[in-house]
C-alpha cells in the first residue's frame, strides 16, 4: 500500500478530524482547566494566582448547593439503576418467552426516540398536584397515597429518578436481549435437561456470562447520570428549591445566571473528573474481560 | 459457577439427538401465561406517558379542570394542536411551535452532512489506510466520545463566537472565531463536531470488516484515496448510512441543551421553544397547549422511530458498544 501518490491522500482527509480533536477537544479542555483555576468573571481572565490556585474548587466544596448537586448525582445513579434491573428482566422475559416480541421490543424502546424535555413534560404534567396521577388516585379513593412527588424536597429527586427508568429501560433491555441473544442456545436446553431451577439459571450461569454486558450498561448509565440535565430541567427546573440540581445544573447557572465563568469551569473539571473516576476503570476492566474471554474462546 | 455450564455444555454434546421439544403441537404453559401478563402490565406502563400526552392534548380546558387526567376526551377537538403550532408563546414571541420546527430542520440538514461528511471519511482511512498514527487517534477519539459537554462548551462558545484573545506575556494573540454563534450554523456545527468521535468509531468498525482484497483490487486498479471511496466504498456503505442517518437526525432533533447554549433568539430549536412554551409560559397554563407541543415536538422521531425501528435499534446499540 506504500504507493506514492495513496500517502498523502489519507493524512489529507484526516485533516479536519484532526483539527477538530486539537481545538474543539483537547484544546477546550485545557482552557476550561486553566480557567478554572482563574478568577474569571464574566470574560476570560487568564492571569493565575499560584498562591491560590485552588480558590474555585475551594469555593465548590464549602458551597453546599454544589454538595447537593454531587449528592442528588448520586442519589440518580443508585435510582438508575432501577433501570438495568428492569431492562434485564424485560429482556429475559422477552427472550424466554419468544411471543410478541416484537411488539414488547417496540413499546419499551420507544421512549428513547422522544425527547427528554418531552418526557420530562409529559412526567411534570402526571405528578401535577392537583390535576394528575393524584388527583385520580384521590378520585378512585386512595386518598392515602401521594403522588405529588415533584412539589417537595424529600422526594422530588424520587420523581426524576422514575422518569429516567421509564425513559432508560427499554435502553438497557435492548442491549440484553443482544447480550442473551449471544448465548449458546445449548445452555439452555443442557439446563433444563439437568433440571437446573430457574433462579439457579439466571444468577449461577447467565447472569456471570452476561458480565461484559452489564458493564457496558453500567459505564453508559454512569457517563448518562455525569450528563442528566434535560430531564431535570424540564420535570422540576431544579426545584423545588435548589433541591434537585446536579451537577451539570450547577455548571450552567453559575455561568449563565451568576457569570462567574470561573466557578462554572470548576463545576465542569469537576464532572470530567468524575467521568474519568467512573470510566477509567470500568473501561479497563470491561477490556480485561474481553481479553479473558477472547483468550478461553481460542 | 463456569463449571456448571461446562458440565451442562459437554452433556448436551454427548447426546447425539439435538435436545428438541415434544413433538406435539405446544399448548401455552401456565408460566408462559404469568410472564405475558407481566410483560403485558410493563407495555400498559410505558404507554401512560405517551397516552396522556395525546388525550389531554385533544381535551378541552374545561374537561382537564375536571381533573380526571386519563379519561378520553369528550370529542375530538384539534384547536390545541392549532393553537400549539400557530400562536403558542415563547417568550414573548407568539408565533407556535412551528418556529422550532423550521429552525430544527435548518440544523438538521447542514449538521447531517457536516458530520457524516467528515466522520464516515475519517473512519475510511482509519479503517483501510495505513496511517501510522491511527490507533493512537482512534484511542483520543474513545475518550472525546465521553467527555461530558460541559468541559467544551464554553470554549465552543467562544470558538462559534468572536474567538479568543490570549494574552502570552505582554503580546495578546487573537485567535478568531467563526463569528456564527446565535444563529442555526452555530448549533449545526456544534452538533457536528460532538458527534464527529462516535460517528467515526461507527463508521471505523463498519469499514474495518471490508474485505483487504477488495482494498487490494482497487489500488491495483489505480483508485486513488476519493475515487476509491466515491466509487466502491460508499456504494457498500448504504446500510451503514441508514443507520448513522436515523441516529443523528433522533439525537439533533431529542437535542435541547446545545441549541439553548448555542442558539439565539429566534433560532432556537423546537426542543427549546417547546420548553419556553410549557416552563417559562406567563399567565393561566394551557395543559392542552402544553401536551399537542409536546406531541408536535415528539413527533418527527417517533414516525421515524416507528417506521425505521430495525435500524433505530441498531443505530442506538452500535452507539452504544463500539468499545
Amino acid at each position: 500500500m506504500a504507493v506514492r501518490w495513496s500517502r498523502w491522500s489519507p493524512q489529507i482527509a484526516l485533516t479536519p478530524a484532526l483539527a477538530v480533536t486539537v481545538v474543539a477537544f483537547a484544546g477546550s479542555i485545557v482552557w476550561t482547566i486553566w480557567m478554572s483555576l482563574t478568577r474569571s468573571r464574566r470574560f476570560a481572565d487568564y492571569t493565575i494566582n499560584w498562591a491560590e490556585w485552588a480558590r474555585q474548587y475551594v469555593r465548590l466544596a464549602n458551597d453546599d448547593i454544589f454538595i447537593t448537586a454531587l449528592k442528588n448525582m448520586v442519589i440518580l445513579g443508585v435510582g438508575s439503576l432501577l433501570a438495568i434491573v428492569f431492562g434485564f428482566i424485560l429482556a429475559a422475559m422477552i427472550d424466554r418467552e419468544k411471543r410478541g416480541e416484537g411488539i414488547f421490543r417496540t413499546v419499551f424502546l420507544y421512549p428513547l426516540a422522544v425527547s427528554l424535555i418531552v418526557t420530562g413534560l409529559a412526567w411534570r404534567w402526571l405528578f401535577n398536584p392537583t390535576l394528575g396521577v393524584q388527583n385520580f388516585l384521590h378520585q378512585i379513593g386512595l386518598t392515602a397515597v401521594n403522588f405529588d412527588w415533584l412539589s417537595y424536597p424529600s422526594t422530588a429527586m424520587y420523581g426524576i429518578i422514575l422518569g429516567t427508568v421509564w425513559q432508560g429501560a427499554g435502553f438497557y433491555m435492548a442491549l440484553m436481549l443482544s447480550g442473551l441473544k449471544g448465548i449458546n442456545t445449548e445452555i439452555w436446553s443442557a439446563a433444563k435437561l439437568d433440571g437446573v431451577s430457574f433462579w439457579r439459571l439466571y444468577a449461577e450461569i447467565i447472569i456471570p456470562m452476561m458480565k461484559f454486558t452489564f458493564l457496558t450498561c453500567a459505564i453508559l448509565l454512569s457517563l448518562g447520570v455525569v450528563k442528566a440535565y434535560d430531564m431535570v430541567y424540564a420535570m422540576t427546573n431544579g426545584g423545588p428549591g435548589q433541591s434537585t440540581w446536579v451537577p451539570a445544573y450547577y455548571m450552567l447557572d453559575a455561568y449563565w445566571q451568576k457569570s462567574n465563568l470561573g466557578l462554572a469551569a470548576g463545576a465542569a473539571v469537576v464532572m470530567l473528573a468524575i467521568t474519568a473516576v467512573i470510566f477509567i476503570p470500568l473501561v479497563l476492566l470491561t477490556g480485561w474481560q474481553l481479553r479473558r474471554r477472547e483468550a478461553k474462546a481460542t | 459457577m463456569t463449571t456448571v455450564a461446562e458440565n451442562s455444555l459437554q452433556y448436551a454434546r454427548s447426546v447425539d439427538e439435538p435436545v428438541a421439544f415434544p413433538a406435539q403441537k405446544r399448548r401455552i404453559k401456565p408460566a408462559s401465561i404469568a410472564i405475558l401478563v407481566f410483560l403485558a402490565i410493563c407495555a400498559l406502563f410505558f404507554c401512560v406517558p405517551l397516552y396522556v400526552i395525546v388525550v389531554t392534548s385533544l381535551k378541552t380546558m374545561d374537561q382537564i379542570r375536571q381533573g380526571d387526567i386519563f379519561s378520553l376526551p369528550w370529542s375530538l377537538n384539534f384547536d390545541a394542536w392549532v393553537t400549539a403550532w400557530d400562536k403558542s408563546c415563547s417568550g414573548t414571541l407568539c408565533q407556535g411551535v412551528k418556529v422550532g420546527f423550521f429552525n430544527s430542520l435548518q440544523i438538521l440538514f447542514p449538521s447531517l452532512i457536516l458530520s457524516i461528511g467528515l466522520s464516515s471519511v475519517t473512519g475510511y482511512a482509519l479503517a483501510l489506510w495505513n496511517v501510522k498514527w491511527a490507533n493512537t487517534f482512534l484511542f483520543i477519539l474513545f475518550m472525546c466520545a465521553f467527555v461530558p459537554f460541559q468541559i467544551i462548551m464554553v470554549p465552543l462558545i467562544y470558538i462559534t463566537g468572536p474567538g479568543v484573545t490570549v494574552p502570552i506575556g505582554s503580546f495578546n494573540l487573537h485567535l478568531p472565531g467563526l463569528g456564527i454563534y446565535g444563529t442555526v450554523w452555530a448549533i449545526a456545527v456544534v452538533h457536528a463536531v460532538l458527534a464527529m468521535p462516535i460517528l467515526t468509531l461507527i463508521f471505523r468498525n463498519y469499514y474495518k470488516g471490508i474485505p483487504q482484497e477488495i482494498m487490494s483490487a482497487a489500488l491495483m486498479d489505480s483508485g486513488s484515496f476519493w475515487r476509491i471511496f466515491g466509487e466502491i466504498i460508499l456504494p457498500m456503505s448504504g446500510n451503514i448510512m441508514i443507520v448513522v442517518l436515523i441516529l443523528q437526525i433522533t439525537s439533533i432533533w431529542n437535542d435541547f441543551l446545545i441549541g439553548l447554549t448555542y442558539g439565539g433568539i429566534g433560532t432556537q430549536p423546537m426542543t427549546v421553544i417547546l420548553a419556553n412554551v410549557v416552563i417559562t409560559a406567563l399567565g393561566e397554563a394551557n395543559y392542552n397547549v402544553d401536551m399537542a407541543s409536546a406531541l408536535l415536538t415528539a413527533f418527527p422521531p417517533l414516525v421515524i422511530y416507528f417506521v425505521l425501528g430495525r435500524f433505530f435499534v441498531q443505530g442506538i446499540t452500535a452507539g452504544a458498544i463500539k468499545g
